[in-house]
């Protein structure tokens, strides 16, 4: 590859973490939301109206938090893999900018970038949260 | 609309956005809106599907090392912002103006993809001293070459600041808006077009986060309808890509930028004739 030195191996490593983390969030949240279609239509035989419900007022907390109730009923019905399959897609940029700015803070202590990465996730996590 | 007729629709706009060369959200949201659906609607649905198509796509470039992370986050810090603020506007906006924009988004794309020549890339002659401390450079192996470019990227001054635009953009109309992304790359911040590329699609991702963020608590998120859109622009994306890199006649491209100007002018119409 490209490496030549140490800094050049650590960018490198970062690159093969932050690239797997969005190809792994991707592939599960389209895995369990075509589960969860795919059962609903089994289930009911028909593809007329698609869920009605709205994710209407929800922060992503109370969505985890819903879904996580569900899981622990044992409630496992098609709306709820379709609901994890969206939350793992929120989640999937979000993980990314964490894992970035652990990286930045632990491997690389590039105190610059851990703070950029650091405001993103700060805005982020007020924006899908704190509403 | 039943799950079918949704997906495949979903799948079709993903695969017509690629193939014109832009992501799945330019079609998709006239698509939607032809089908009867409310424009804010698929303005905030078309947004959570951006951060599947933009996230798969950037996975591969960032493995190939290609993709300047440290440019990608320190742009993001201006784009969430501008996502969360033009999201808002669209929250609270009527129907009318957001089908004129739009319109007029894609009139803009299709001229910009018609104007586009290939100029080769020059790399910038000097680097201000914010880009230098910002550590905004980096190398990586050109494939079609196979040599290895070395490159500095400058004015990150003005370029950080004209990307919160891109992320007004890309929140307002619920798209990506990575041609507006690449070209503040690569004329302002002389970043190689495959760095620009790549890294406006990791930008895109997290940009569309934060747009989705105002919509899912403005409730405007419906899980029936994103699901089977997430699903088909995604796959339609994918394969538009793949075709894509194999087709090269640019008459084919010049067709589907002629979709993009058709839409255009039809949503432009409906705009100023109420928004319906």
């Amino acid at each position: 590859m490209n490496g030549t030195g140490f800094v050049e191996s650590a960018s490198d490593r970062m690159d093969t973490i932050v690239g797997t983390l969005l190809l792994g969030g991707v592939l599960t949240s389209l895995a369990l939301i075509i589960a969860g279609l795919t059962w609903r239509w089994l289930a009911t035989g028909h593809t007329a109206s698609v869920l009605d419900e709205t994710l209407a007022g929800h922060d992503v907390v109370e969505l985890v938090g819903a879904d996580l109730r569900a899981l622990g009923q044992g409630a496992v019905r098609p709306r709820l893999l379709i609901s994890l399959g969206i939350v793992a897609l929120l989640l999937t940029p979000y993980l990314r900018v964490l894992a970035s700015m652990l990286f930045f803070a632990f491997v690389e202590h590039n105190w610059k970038y851990t703070a950029f990465t650091a405001f993103v996730l700060l805005v982020l996590t007020y924006s899908l949260v704190l509403r | 609309m039943t799950l079918g007729p949704l997906l495949l629709l979903s799948f079709v706009a993903g695969l017509v956005g690629a193939l014109a060369g832009m992501g799945g959200g330019i079609v998709l949201i006239p698509a939607l809106t032809l089908a009867g659906e409310d424009i804010k609607r698929a303005i905030a649905v078309s947004t959570i599907s951006v951060i599947a198509t933009s996230s798969g796509a950037a996975s591969a470039y960032v493995r190939d090392h290609v993709t300047n992370l440290k440019v990608g986050m320190f742009l993001e810090m201006f784009t969430i912002v501008g996502a969360i603020a033009g999201a808002s506007l669209t929250v609270a906006s009527s129907t009318r103006p957001l089908f004129i924009l739009f319109g007029l988004l894609l009139l803009a794309s299709w001229t910009a993809l018609w104007v586009q020549r290939n100029r080769p890339w020059q790399a910038p002659a000097t680097q201000d001293g914010l880009s230098r401390w910002l550590e905004l450079d980096g190398a990586y192996d050109d494939q079609a070459s196979g040599r290895h470019v070395v490159y500095r990227a400058t004015r990150a001054g003005i370029g950080g600041p004209l990307m919160f635009v891109a992320g007004l953009v890309a929140g307002l109309l619920g798209i990506g808006a990575g041609a507006l992304k690449v070209l503040i790359h690569d004329l302002v911040m002389g970043l190689p077009p495959k760095v620009s590329t790549t890294t406006s699609n990791l930008i895109i991702g997290v940009t569309a986060l934060a747009g989705t963020s105002v919509y899912l608590a403005a409730g405007m998120i419906d899980a029936g309808l994103a699901a089977p859109v997430i699903v088909g622009v995604t796959i339609g994306a994918f394969a538009g890509t793949r075709i894509l890199l194999r087709v090269s006649n640019e008459t084919v491209h010049r067709v589907f930028r002629w979709v993009l100007f058709v839409l255009g002018f039809e949503m432009i119409v409906r705009g100023l004739r109420g928004g319906g």
